[in-house]
């Protein structure tokens, strides 16, 4: 019994092997324009790559039901990374190597970096991201790569002229996680707060996982901040620094960055959660705005509440789609360089609603965005400014 | 059919290979490691360098663990510290990428000598606690040394160069990275036909036996620390040319675990088992891609739905592999070499 168990489980291997070689080779050309994709479906950013992939799919569907572009469909390959960086270029080659693609979305600023040396040398294709770091946002050295929306100095650029405004020299204190992500904007964000006149009476890094902020707290409590900005998290540790404050009676406000605003996840830690604000580029899922209708589409084809790396995805798509109408509309060929002059050529653009100006895009990012304060009562984030455009000299 | 390898010489009886199905099957499956890049695409290309140097580190960890003994979770900052000092001589010095390589091999040795000092005191479980402890030091120092490391936003590498051309397709790689893997796996045989090999494996089987017998311990368990970490070292050192960018999260805690469970599933204690073993855990996920995407078309959103699947089958594997063939993948293909040597006559 024992010898046909082994036999069976070498012979399924080869099987499985032969299969998956077979598979490989036989997929077919077509006309499609592909936009291929290394996305996190599992892994710690999993919930992310899953509501990158929804709010894609819907922008792709709502182009091709219109009739594509240029009569051409769009369509998303994508595969799971674990939001690994091997595994990411893994895809990317396997991807590159079935379909013609020339729009991309990477899945971390890892892979990124990894990627841009290969993206500079075949010149085939553009790539966006789940990745705001500011690095990326230099058109020097990363031609061919954008981002749907501020890079991550750029948030915190938003964050800070908001604070100056609502409250003039406010003293600050930082959280970043010690990561690559969370130590990002540590550096221009102190030369913007001394430009703004806000001063920062105290840094805190916090080790990667740490759940145990109480010496933190500590710090916080020392320093009496009017605000204290985090950055480099998803959501823990920041709803015990924020309960562990009320407690100690602190009155600072706690703000966040895109990847920590998602309502859902605000959602579930409850009372704590409330008041919590950060910097968000896109439109929430239920916010009513007027001359919004692609929210109004978003609401009919999902009547479920969607993340906020839904919009994120869904912008991304838009921006791809655009550039690559407009370089066929000028009758071009689609690679590289002729999807980011297009791309760079996107002025005053009407997002339907998903940003609440007119975009441009002067270079690899889109410096928008919006003050948001979650109201734990309804659930939900409430805009509490006006969309505020960095203007990139 | 073989009735038996009668061996006339000593030398004969510690020959590599013993046999003349042996040499033919060595001989085809270089033929084929020659044929290899011309027949495959980027995607596959991608993989086999990348599983080639999976080969070497683990390859390294299989000296140290299986054969030495000696339990390590430190063999990904060791490949974190030769990835950075290539990129380091890479960027500051600027010499030749082979002279880099095994600077990285040399740096990493170096260190592993430092780390593999508590073995002296501590087997086991400690001593993997011990060197957890080393690669999570080693970490902060990637972090914080900022005027080598670069901090957290790392280095980024130049290609690897030869007079007259950068290395920067997979294809180019390939002819540096495959000979590479080979010599070190061909080395790391060789070792155990020498004294040194031998003591190793002695200090694994009753260290105290070992010492009696008079092997220094001191000495031979920092030399295999030393060895492994050179493995690691370099492979790490092609990882930074196969990937161009070093930063302080390219070599995870996981990677060190990712290679202890290649050893594990691929054979402890024997060369054969560090390579099936690296080969196995880098393919495997990517084989299991191409399953999803083969039902696809009758699971709606499958993407979504079947990336998680992906990952518990493969833990599913890893676990049927460990119940069924405790001795790893090398045992099943020793096995099958055994089934053939009396084939037809038995089977």
């Amino acid at each position: 019994m024992f010898k046909t168990t082994r036999r069976t489980m070498m012979g399924l291997m080869a099987g499985a092997a032969s299969l998956a070689i077979g598979v490989g080779a036989a997929r077919a050309q077509d006309g499609d324009i592909v936009i291929g994709g290394s996305l996190p479906m599992t892994g710690v950013f999993g919930f992310a790559g899953v509501a990158v992939e929804a709010g894609m799919q819907d922008y792709i569907k709502i182009v091709n039901d219109q009739g594509g572009i240029g009569g051409r469909n769009l369509r998303l390959a994508y595969e799971d990374t674990a939001y690994k960086v091997d595994q990411s270029v893994a895809v990317f080659n396997k991807l590159t190597s079935q379909d013609e693609i020339h729009l991309y979305y990477g899945d971390s600023t890892g892979f990124a970096k990894t990627i841009a040396p290969e993206l500079a040398r075949s010149g085939e294709m553009i790539m966006g991201g789940a990745s705001f770091a500011s690095e990326l946002n230099d058109p020097e050295a990363y031609p061919y790569i954008f981002m749907a929306g501020p890079d991550y100095s750029e948030m915190f650029g938003i964050l800070l002229e908001y604070i100056a405004q609502e409250t003039p020299g406010a003293r600050l204190v930082l959280v970043n996680s010690d990561t690559e992500f969370g130590r990002d904007p540590i550096e221009s964000t102190r030369a913007k707060a001394a430009e703004l006149g806000l001063e920062i009476v105290e840094e805190i890094i916090t080790a990667p996982g740490s759940v145990d902020v109480s010496t933190e707290v500590l710090k916080l409590r020392r320093a009496r901040p009017d605000y204290t900005l985090f950055h480099g998290y998803v959501l823990s540790p920041l709803p015990e620094f924020m309960s562990q404050a009320k407690q100690l009676g602190l009155e600072t406000k706690f703000m966040g960055t895109f990847w920590s605003m998602d309502s859902s996840l605000w959602e579930g830690v409850g009372e704590a959660a409330d008041g919590f604000m950060g910097v968000m580029p896109y439109r929430y899922y239920y916010d009513d705005a007027e001359n919004a209708p692609m929210m109004e589409t978003i609401r009919e084809m999902r009547p479920d509440y969607q993340a906020t790396g839904y919009m994120q995805g869904f912008l991304s798509a838009m921006l791809m789609a655009e550039s690559a109408r407009r370089v066929l509309d000028n009758g071009e060929e689609l690679n590289g360089k002729t999807l980011k002059a297009a791309m760079n050529t996107i002025e005053d653009f009407d997002t339907g609603g998903i940003m609440g100006v007119p975009i441009s895009v002067p270079g690899n990012s889109v410096p928008v965005g919006r003050v948001y304060q979650f109201d734990a009562s309804a659930g939900r984030m409430v805009a509490v400014s006006d969309w505020i455009s960095l203007d990139k000299e | 059919m073989i009735i038996g390898t009668a061996k006339e010489s000593y030398r004969a009886d510690e020959a590599l290979l013993t046999t003349k199905p042996q040499r033919v099957w060595m001989a085809i499956f270089l033929a084929f490691l020659v044929i290899v890049p011309f027949s495959v695409n980027d995607y596959w290309l991608y993989m086999v360098c990348l599983m080639t140097i999976n080969v070497v580190a683990a390859t390294g960890l299989n000296i140290l663990t299986g054969f030495t003994g000696q339990v390590s979770l430190g063999q990904a900052a060791f490949m974190a510290v030769g990835a950075y000092t290539v990129a380091w001589m890479e960027r500051d010095l600027g010499t030749p990428f082979l002279v880099n390589l095994v600077g990285a091999g040399l740096a990493a040795a170096a260190l592993g000598i430092v780390v593999g000092i508590p073995s002296l005191r501590v087997k086991g479980l400690y001593l993997a606690i011990a060197t957890i402890a080393a690669s999570f030091i080693l970490h902060f120092v990637f972090v914080h040394w900022e005027s080598v490391t670069g901090g957290n936003t790392g280095i980024n590498v130049a290609p690897a160069r030869i007079p007259g051309m950068e290395l920067t397709t997979y294809f180019q790689l390939y002819w540096v990275i495959m000979p590479v893997t080979i010599i070190m796996v061909v080395a790391a045989a060789n070792i155990f036909r020498t004294r040194i090999g031998r003591a190793f494996i002695a200090i694994r089987d009753r260290d105290i036996s070992a010492e009696v017998l008079g092997i220094p311990l001191l000495q031979y368990k920092l030399m295999s620390f030393a060895i492994a970490s050179f493995y690691a070292g370099v492979a790490g050192g092609m990882w930074a040319y196969f990937f161009r960018v070093v930063t302080p999260e390219s070599f995870p805690f996981m990677m060190s675990i990712f290679l202890l469970a290649a050893i594990i599933v691929g054979g402890m204690g024997t060369i054969l088992g560090g390579v099936v073993g690296a080969v196995f855990m880098t393919i495997t996920p990517e084989l299991l891609r191409f399953v999803v995407e083969w039902v696809s078309p009758w699971v709606p959103n499958a993407g979504t739905l079947l990336s998680p699947v992906r990952t518990i089958v493969f833990g599913g594997l890893i676990i049927g592999f460990l119940v069924f063939e405790p001795q790893g993948l090398a045992e099943i293909i020793q096995r099958v070499r055994r089934f053939f040597r009396l084939w037809p006559f038995r089977t």
